[in-house]
């Protein structure tokens, strides 16, 4: 064998020591960086939105640190707000943009503008400006398009530009960008973002009514990841939910109590009550009309004792469906009026509320029937991702 | 090499973090990818960069390091013009932890040449044309005039065959 050209394979790279401490000094960089944010996103958030345009132009604003503090800020404020979720995502982008390319070693900059246009991105999608929405993660993919060495950032990305696939009802291609993340988080031994992706494909499919398919990817999880408690009993729940959609209720009846024994074991008494919803579904599902009420009336209650207006409107919607069934259109009629009372005193979307509007008149006017209040419910559900989303009145018409 | 969980990662000095990963990286990129030398450097460096923004969230930094170095050197390449292989071919260039340890296991020279020694000349052979003369998978496949497939399975079979001889020399001595 010809020993000169085994140096090559076998030699021990020497590590640059230049290099070895710019890697250190960034990371230390970084670390401070981060320690200092807080103080300073503190104050700009208690600044009037009016001025944030001067602060970001504040050279000490111009940090890794800074970014990352908005973005942790965002990511918060989705579900809550996502309104102020913009305007956080929005200054983040210009102080990203801002950034000098040479401020930090390659490819943090880049790194940091798409994490920026990715959670403005995502701010627009929550608030159901989908168009907008690609629009900023193509910003964003484009930032990171020429750094080979941030293939996790650009999934992180893409799994977002997945999402506004499904709600611009481009689910082929969201399947295919979910299937690509996947294989990338996984390759990097990312577990929790590798479940999350699989739990988005199930969503996707649960959404285009594939419970089959929707179940099988869950069990899937189920059997194959190292999930935790916590995600485990999600998993046994969304499982529990296909399976009551699919008519399979023994299915169904089995996962559901383990999903709400484990939500019990975890001091999630609320998730559990999401979990008995799929129980008093199924009640009413196999006639026992009576019995899915009564049930499913204790489930609203818990949820309207804890504030949770929404979820209890959802589950009086669902008992609404059940009475109707037994044709009793004037409670049902009762309990949609009182349920566009609850939506209104906790000023929830106004959208909610016409659609809740017209269902209440409908039914009044003996015209809904069972699939009108599922219309609305789905409607109303979907407004959670997409809260611009209108309400046609045709579809409902023809769905009842 | 026991995986580094967060809490390790954030005891360690970073200049040891750098120098215990740097070798391990570039060696994934030039010999599993066949990546420039040079440039495989400035692609572990970047991978360790990028990793810093993410020192908080990442439980398995070898995993980790080891899935972003493989996708950092499949982009390389997408970047800078050589053919991307069909799904087949990149399935195949994954990176397969076991070899991964064998690369790991192999540090020097010395240790090299007494490998390939355990081994029978055809073992050799396949070893030293895809490590020593750096063929790819399919330039092997075609000298040894047997499916791509097939020869990167053979690849794979004399690198554990390597291993297990070397480490059974190890133990006789």
């Amino acid at each position: 064998m010809n020993e000169g050209k085994l140096a090559p394979f076998a030699r021990r790279r020497l590590v640059d020591p230049a290099r070895a401490a710019e890697f250190a000094a960034t990371a230390r960089r970084l670390q401070r960086e981060r320690e200092a944010a807080s103080l300073i996103t503190d104050q700009l958030l208690r600044t009037p939105r009016s001025r944030w345009p001067e602060l970001a132009e504040r050279t000490e604003m111009h940090t890794c640190g800074v970014l990352e503090h908005l973005g942790n800020f965002v990511a918060h404020a989705l579900g809550r707000d996502p309104k102020q979720a913009l305007a956080v995502a929005e200054l983040a982008v210009s102080i990203a943009e801002a950034v000098p390319t040479d401020a930090y070693p390659r490819p943090v900059v880049p790194q940091l503008c798409a994490h920026a246009w990715k959670d403005f991105g995502k701010a627009l999608l929550y608030l159901g400006r989908f168009a907008e929405a690609l629009t900023a993660l193509d910003r964003a993919e484009a930032a990171i398009a020429e750094c080979e060495s941030l293939a996790h950032d650009r999934a992180i990305v893409r799994v977002v530009r997945a999402a506004t696939l499904q709600e611009v009802d481009r689910p082929d291609e969201s399947f295919a960008v979910l299937a690509e993340c996947r294989t990338i988080f996984r390759d990097h031994g990312d577990q929790k973002r590798l479940l999350l992706c699989g739990i988005a494909e199930g969503v996707l499919l649960h959404r285009l009514r594939k419970y089959r398919e929707a179940r099988e990817a869950y069990l899937l999880l189920l059997a194959a990841s190292p999930v935790d408690t916590e995600a485990e009993a999600c998993l046994h729940n969304v499982i529990g939910h296909c399976s009551v959609d699919l008519g399979d209720y023994e299915a169904g009846a089995l996962h559901l109590s383990r999903a709400i024994e484990m939500f019990h074991q975890l001091s999630q008494p609320l998730q559990a009550a999401k979990a008995e919803l799929g129980r008093g579904r199924m009640f009413v599902r196999t006639g026992k009309l009576a019995r899915g009420i009564a049930h499913l009336r204790a489930i609203r209650s818990e949820f309207l004792r804890h504030g949770m207006t929404e979820e209890g409107g959802l589950c009086g919607l669902e008992i609404a469906e059940a009475l109707l069934l037994r044709g009793d259109a004037p409670e049902a009629e009762s309990l949609a009026r009182q349920i566009i009372l609850e939506f209104t005193a906790a000023s929830l979307n106004t959208r909610a509320i016409t659609a809740l509007g017209y269902l209440s008149q409908a039914i009044g006017e003996r015209t809904a029937s069972p699939a009108t209040v599922t219309g609305v419910r789905e409607y109303i559900l979907s407004l959670r991702t997409s809260p611009e989303r209108e309400f046609f009145l045709a579809a409902l018409r023809e769905a009842g | 090499m026991s995986p580094l969980t967060r809490e390790d990662a954030a005891d360690l000095d970073f200049e040891a973090i750098y120098g215990q990963y740097f070798d391990l990286l570039a060696q994934i990129a030039v010999f599993k990818f066949q990546v420039p030398d040079s440039e495989a450097e400035t692609l572990v460096h970047d991978v360790l960069i990028g990793y810093l923004r993410k020192s908080e969230e990442i439980l398995d930094l070898r995993a980790w390091l080891i899935g972003a170095i493989c996708h950092a050197s499949r982009h390389y390449w997408r970047l800078n013009g050589r053919t991307v292989g069909t799904d087949a071919e990149i399935e195949r260039e994954r990176a397969d932890p076991a070899s991964l340890r064998i690369l790991d296991s192999l540090p020097d020279q010395l240790a090299a040449r007494e490998a390939l020694e355990c081994l029978g000349p055809r073992y050799r052979e396949i070893l030293h044309m895809r490590y020593f003369e750096g063929c790819s998978v399919a330039e092997v496949a075609a000298r040894l005039g047997v499916k791509t497939k097939y020869a990167q399975k053979l690849i794979t079979k004399c690198l554990r065959r390597a291993e297990r001889e070397y480490r059974r020399k190890g133990r006789s001595r």
